[in-house]
């Protein structure tokens, strides 16, 4: 990586080598045609049509070698464009032979280098595009030939299996690309957020840690200090990473953590913690509703949020050290219309198949142990 | 006097740390800014109580703390972490430090911190007790045979701890004296440093680093 930015994307096509292997194949392919016609030459009744179709087919191999060695010519109007003149030259050949002759079996001097569209259609559609190319190829043959022989049957199976196959390696190699480029992507956003955590690091955070410890001196200051102390948590959450999580799921311990202040402690295992993302979202909102609890009704309480994972559920346990609740203080509150606890709490944990159970009393702080399932609700 | 050395890479910390424990009766006999010369000065000036930092522009606090728990005995290693390198700190827990505040923590609950560190008991935070928990459940999870266990009234201390319950706190819970709980919590971090201390010496000999006459 430089210093002056972030990793350079490159956009890479990797279908070209594919494009290379259709573009060769129309090259040998005709080659193979002009050799057929000159070992069955004896088969035509003259020279100059068959001639005069494979001059033709020089020329259109020529134009889409061109045309597919460019990025800006691998498109579906081309492959379209050149099923059409394959499938022109292809009917040009009846000039070739005498009525009737291909029904008993005369060569056609176009032969297997027919099967190229559905190859380039294969590579620009997938296996539907190598399907499509491929029947269209066999219908034509089957049109001219006026009957399906076994060879026939033979040749023609093969094209539309190869060009199936080649379809179906296009669509997962434009995939993997597609991985590739968002594993890219993902990576310069993590270089991007280690460049600026040191930036952080080294400035920003020193200053805060400077006024924090500065001002707890001074009464007058120790509100700044305070303000300090928490922001300083704040970018240094932030500025976590945490381990990398399958697509979906969501790593509690990393989300619990962003959520510690100078008053709040987070503590769970250094391995990340996975459940589905939406577990993880409805578990964070439920210890941050806990605390916010904690901090209207017991100001300057400290307060803990433990996760401890267990094999078939995981436990998120909130407490702090304030004065409790009173019994009979949270129905009483309900009927006041005050709904926070009941539907932010354990109606979230009630919807992810989990439970809440509050332990508090006078004197006793709370403690709210919040538990979920690991498979999400069935 | 409790002598005590600060190794942090950013000067403004070491400055206020050094400031606060040198306000609270504390001896900061020396200061220093990288891994390598953490371990010379220690070795040196052989403090009671190192207060490291784990992210350290050069080297990594995690060697610098195995380094200055090898070479000198009686020197004990308290962590001072910021929250976001959890990794580092179970680490650092297991190369030997004897315990783990984080940086948010003020200037007074670090004194206390230092003076129990100087007094040999383990600084336990609800954090490293979380840490511990899950190094625990780990290693059971693992193909290791000599893995060490947790009892399960250590893993009902060590939880209540990560829960942020003081030891006076879990004594009356649990019905035990205060001493047994400081017990228990300290016997769960040594038996995990004694694991990974024959784990150490078990790949240097493997990998031809030690003679085994040495271990």
């Amino acid at each position: 990586m430089t210093a002056t930015g972030g990793p350079v994307v490159r956009h890479r096509d990797l279908l070209a080598p594919l494009w290379r292997v259709v573009v060769a194949f129309r090259l040998v392919a005709w080659v193979l045609a002009v050799l057929g016609w000159f070992r069955e030459r004896e088969d035509y009744p003259g020279m100059a049509a068959p001639l005069a179709v494979l001059g033709a087919m020089a020329v259109w191999t020529g134009v889409v070698t061109v045309l597919y060695s460019r990025g800006s010519g691998r498109r579906v109007r081309t492959t379209l464009l050149d099923l059409g003149v394959t499938v022109l030259l292809l009917a040009a050949t009846v000039t070739t032979q005498p009525p009737g002759a291909f029904g008993e079996g005369a060569p056609i001097v176009t032969s297997i280098w027919v099967a190229g569209p559905a190859l380039a259609m294969a590579l620009v559609r997938g296996r539907a595009g190598g399907l499509a190319g491929a029947l269209v190829v066999w219908a034509a043959v089957t049109l001219l030939r006026g009957y399906v022989g076994d060879r026939e049957v033979f040749n023609l199976t093969l094209l539309v299996l190869i060009a199936v196959l080649l379809g179906h390696a296009a669509t997962i190699t434009r995939q993997a690309e597609l991985a590739l480029r968002e594993a890219a992507a993902a990576q310069a956003a993590a270089a991007e957020r280690e460049r600026l955590g040191r930036a952080v690091h080294d400035g920003v955070l020193q200053v805060l840690v400077a006024v924090r410890r500065r001002a707890r001196s001074t009464d007058e200051l120790a509100d700044l200090g305070r303000l300090a102390a928490e922001q300083e948590v704040a970018l240094r959450g932030l500025l976590t990473t945490g381990a990398p999580v399958a697509v979906g799921t969501t790593d509690l311990g990393t989300a619990l953590r962003l959520l510690a202040t100078p008053d709040v402690e987070v503590s769970g295992p250094a391995e990340p913690v996975e459940v589905p993302a939406h577990t993880g979202t409805e578990l964070v909102a439920a210890v941050r509703e806990a605390l916010a609890n904690t901090a209207e009704h017991a100001p300057g309480a400290r307060a803990w949020v433990s996760l401890e994972p267990a094999d078939d559920e995981v436990v998120v346990v909130v407490r702090d050290d304030g004065p409790g609740i009173p019994e009979g203080r949270l129905p009483a509150a309900e009927q006041e219309g005050h709904h926070g606890v009941r539907s932010s709490i354990c109606g979230r944990l009630a919807d992810l198949g989990g439970s809440a159970v509050l332990h508090t009393g006078p004197g006793q702080g709370t403690e709210w142990e919040l538990t979920v399932p690991r498979e999400g609700p069935r | 006097m409790t002598t005590v050395m600060v190794v942090d890479d950013h000067p403004m910390w070491r400055e206020a740390v050094e400031r606060d424990l040198a306000a609270r009766g504390f001896e900061v006999v020396a200061t220093a800014g990288d891994a390598g010369a953490a371990v010379r000065r220690a070795q040196a000036v052989r403090p009671d109580v190192v207060v490291m930092d784990l992210q350290l522009g050069a080297g990594s606090g995690v060697d610098a703390t195995r380094d200055v728990v090898a070479a000198l005995p009686t020197t004990r290693v308290l962590v001072l972490s910021a929250s976001a390198e959890q990794a580092d700190v179970l680490e650092a827990v297991k190369a030997g430090a004897s315990g783990y505040l984080v940086k948010s923590a003020s200037a007074d609950e670090l004194a206390d911190a230092v003076t129990r560190t100087a007094a040999g008991d383990a600084v336990f935070s609800a954090g490293l007790a979380g840490l511990l928990l899950g190094e625990y459940r780990r290693l059971q999870a693992g193909p290791d045979d000599g893995a060490p266990r947790l009892t399960e009234r250590e893993t009902e201390v060590l939880k209540l701890v990560s829960r942020g319950l003081s030891a006076k706190a879990i004594a009356e819970r649990l019905v035990l004296s205060h001493r047994t709980v400081e017990n228990h919590v300290q016997n769960t971090l040594r038996k995990l440093q004694l694991h990974n201390r024959v784990e150490l010496t078990r790949y240097a000999i493997e990998h031809g680093l030690a003679d085994p006459g040495d271990a």
